[in-house]
Formats: C-alpha cells, sequence, structure tokens
C-alpha cells in the first residue's frame, strides 16, 4: 500500500468556485472531492492520505507563500508520492499542478504525477523543468475526461509506489520533458542510421532517436516599402466589438474570429462599442476604443497621405486564454483573409 | 506580410519570437495613456501607430522592439 498526498484546487476539492478562488492553502486527512473519485480508482494498492488544497487566485497572487506551505503540508506526512490535479483546461490550476510537482520533486526527492489536457499553460512549465520525477500524464479538455484521467493517474501511482522503472515517453503515455536518456541496443549508430535512411526512402515510419525541438520560429516578413500606397489593416486580441457583442464572444477561451466594417467611419465612439475579455480590466477601453483600434490615428494618417488606405474592416477575438493550437489556427485563417484582401502590413494590438 | 504588434507585455513578445515589436502604454491601454488630457492623449496614440507604421517598413531578422519615445 502505497501513503499518498493528493493536491487539488479548491473547486476539486469541494469548497468552491471562482467566489472561494482566494482562499489560502489548507489540509484534510483522507481524500475528499476529487479524491474520493482517486481513492477508488486506487482501490487497495494505494491510500490518499491527505488532501491538501488551495484556490487557484491564491496560489498566483501569494506564489511563495502558498508553496511552502504546500511542500510543508506535504513534508509532514511523508508520502511516497504526490499527486497532483487533474487540472484538465483550466490554465490557473494546471500551472500550480506543475509548479508543486516540481517543487515537491526538488524539496522532498519524491515522485510527481499530474495530469492535465496536452494546451494547458501548465504542460509548457513541465516540459521546461525537464525533471525526471515529474510526469504529466494527457487528459481531456474538461471533467468530463475524469474517470479515465483517474485510471491513468492511480495506473502511474502504483507503478510508482513499487519503485518501478518508468520507460520513455512515447511508450509510457506521459508527455515528453524533452529529456535525454542513455539505452543499450544490439546495433551501432551506422547501422541504425543506415536503417532509418532506407526507410525514408522507401516512405516507412520513422522515429528519431533525437527529435528536433519545434519552437515554430516564423521568419519576419519583408517590409513595407511603399507606405504611402500601402494597404493597412488592425487586428486586435483586445476583444473591441460593437456594442452588445453581437457574435457573442465569450471572455476566454474564444475559438473564432469577426472582423467588423468601419469604413464609414472616422473614429470609434464609447457606447457603440465595448471590449469583451476576461483577462483585464476593460473600462479604459469601453471608455475609448482607440486604445485597442486606433481608428482616429489612422484616419489622420490616411488623409495625410503617410498610409495609402486602410483596410474597411478590422480583426477581433479577445485573446484571453487562448489556446495555442487554437490561436495558430485562428493566426492562419486571419492571414489569408487578409492576404486574399491585398493588404500590404498589420497593425496587431495585443492586451 | 509584416506586422507590427504593439504589446505593453513586449519582453513577452519578443521571448515568443514575434518580428515586429512596439511598445504600448499598460495592458489594459496599450495605445495611449487615459491619465492624459484627451489631446495629449491622441497624439501619443499617433506617435505609437507612426512607430508601428515606422516598423512595418524596417527589415529586420530577428524579434526587434520598438520604442516610440525615442524613434
Amino acid at each position: 500500500m502505497t501513503n499518498i498526498v493528493h493536491v487539488v484546487n479548491q473547486f476539486f476539492a469541494g469548497i468552491g468556485g471562482e467566489e472561494k478562488a482566494d482562499i489560502p492553502v489548507g489540509a484534510s486527512d483522507g481524500a475528499i472531492g476529487a479524491g474520493l473519485g482517486m481513492q477508488a480508482a486506487l482501490g487497495d494498492r494505494g491510500k490518499v492520505v491527505a488532501t491538501i488544497f488551495c484556490g487557484d487566485n491564491y496560489f498566483h497572487a501569494h506564489a511563495e507563500e502558498a508553496m511552502t506551505a504546500v511542500v510543508e503540508e506535504i513534508r509532514s506526512r511523508a508520502p511516497a508520492l504526490v499527486i497532483a490535479g487533474p487540472a484538465f483546461g483550466s490554465g490557473r490550476y494546471g500551472v500550480a499542478c506543475a509548479e508543486i510537482c516540481e517543487s515537491v520533486s526538488q524539496a522532498l526527492r519524491i515522485p510527481c504525477v499530474t495530469a492535465m489536457y496536452p494546451d494547458n499553460p501548465g504542460v509548457e512549465i513541465y516540459r521546461g523543468f525537464h525533471n525526471a520525477g515529474v510526469f504529466l500524464l494527457p487528459t481531456r479538455e474538461t471533467a468530463a475526461g475524469m474517470q479515465e484521467a483517474l485510471a491513468a493517474l492511480a495506473r502511474f501511482a502504483y507503478r510508482l509506489g513499487d519503485g518501478e522503472e518508468i520507460g520513455p515517453a512515447r511508450e509510457e503515455g506521459y508527455l515528453p520533458r524533452n529529456i535525454r536518456r542513455l539505452e543499450r541496443t544490439s546495433t551501432t549508430g551506422a547501422e541504425r542510421a543506415t536503417e532509418m535512411l532506407l526507410a525514408t526512402l522507401a516512405d516507412e515510419p520513422v522515429v528519431s532517436e533525437i527529435p528536433i525541438e519545434n519552437w515554430d520560429r516564423v521568419e519576419p516578413a519583408a517590409p513595407v516599402t511603399d507606405l504611402a500606397h500601402a494597404n493597412i489593416a488592425v487586428v486586435t486580441t483586445s476583444g473591441v466589438v460593437p456594442w452588445g457583442n453581437p457574435d457573442g464572444f465569450r471572455t476566454y477561451r474564444n475559438t473564432s474570429w469577426r472582423k467588423y466594417n468601419v469604413s464609414e467611419l472616422k473614429a470609434l465612439e464609447p457606447k457603440q462599442w465595448e471590449a469583451v475579455h476576461g483577462g483585464y480590466n476593460t473600462s479604459f477601453m469601453n471608455q475609448n476604443p482607440h486604445y485597442g483600434v486606433p481608428l482616429d490615428a489612422l484616419r489622420d494618417l490616411e488623409a495625410e497621405n503617410v498610409i495609402g488606405k486602410l483596410y474597411p474592416a478590422y480583426y477581433v477575438l479577445p485573446g484571453n486564454q487562448g489556446a495555442p493550437s487554437v490561436m495558430k489556427r485562428i493566426g492562419h485563417e486571419i492571414a489569408a483573409d487578409l492576404r486574399a484582401a491585398g493588404v500590404d502590413g498589420v497593425l496587431l494590438v495585443s492586451t | 506580410m509584416p506586422v507590427a504588434q504593439v504589446s505593453a507585455m513586449y519582453p513577452l513578445a519578443e521571448q515568443v519570437g514575434a518580428s515586429r515589436i512596439v511598445k504600448g502604454v499598460q495592458i489594459p491601454h496599450p495605445l495611449g495613456d487615459p491619465g492624459l488630457p484627451p489631446e495629449t492623449d491622441s497624439k501619443l496614440r499617433r506617435k505609437i501607430v507612426e512607430t508601428a507604421l515606422a516598423a512595418l517598413k524596417t527589415e529586420v531578422h530577428e524579434p526587434t522592439v520598438f520604442s516610440p519615445d525615442n524613434s
């Protein structure tokens, strides 16, 4: 039987939602909230001896204090391992899980396992630590994937508790941490390279032994050569939309974009436009939408022929908590639209 | 096509590899400062937009930050 401490946020501890996100670090003996399901998944092979919880906002607003408290609560219970989450697509919670696993692993030298959606910002943090003692398992985006996430965490927990050697990410199913390990093989490098070459030539699948990290570097585009004849467009993630938010943008995690025609306008008047965005205080933008879409300045520059013309519409989505894969798709879609419209240069206003 | 990104979080834009980055004022109001009288605020906005247009005309090979103060 492996003794386990489970770390969850205020919501999965069963304490409350956003209104309780400011509660400090607390602890409860045994399993509570989502931990009850965790205990059920572990069966008689593992015991959740305590649940540590913390408010999503508190953890980030009092980072050092919160982390010290979490580590000390865990230390006092001397578990064999720690499970954090699953956090699914929740960004604050996912980041907290990744950071707690790292700190606990460093301070207490016990294995830690967490689980979340692969686009959760916590995943990048986990990868950045390159810690061989921390494992992150992929989950679905929402808590609809709770049962399978708990089952996967439990399976990992047994094995870690038994001191079993965990193999490479591609075989074990946890997300890669970009750690390179030595392995014995029966063939030399020259033989393996030749095999790979032959497989490549035969169009067969090839797995590199040293995957190249994909940083998605975008080459800077060539500059605009003739601004006085250029067609300039505005794209913004500020969430400035017509008053009433006719297309129903959400304040976070949007998956689509819109463009709004301003060809007849010289300026954006307050009460006709508003900012929809859950990640910053929108009151300034509501009082003066030009903080996000500088139509006033661009109309002047157009009249003075500093720029050739302003494209008739501006492009927008509230960028708050956008998943990188979704944002990448949206970027491609907007770029295709701009290109089709013959736009020469873009002013991107981000908040 | 070239993109000039106005951002108050310009170190972050630089870190993720944006090409042409223009310093914005603050996260909730990148293109101006509500603390200024309206006329000065408009001038500041124009200055930032001009800096962005200058960035679009400039050849860059790596993330480059353009500052409205000394452009």
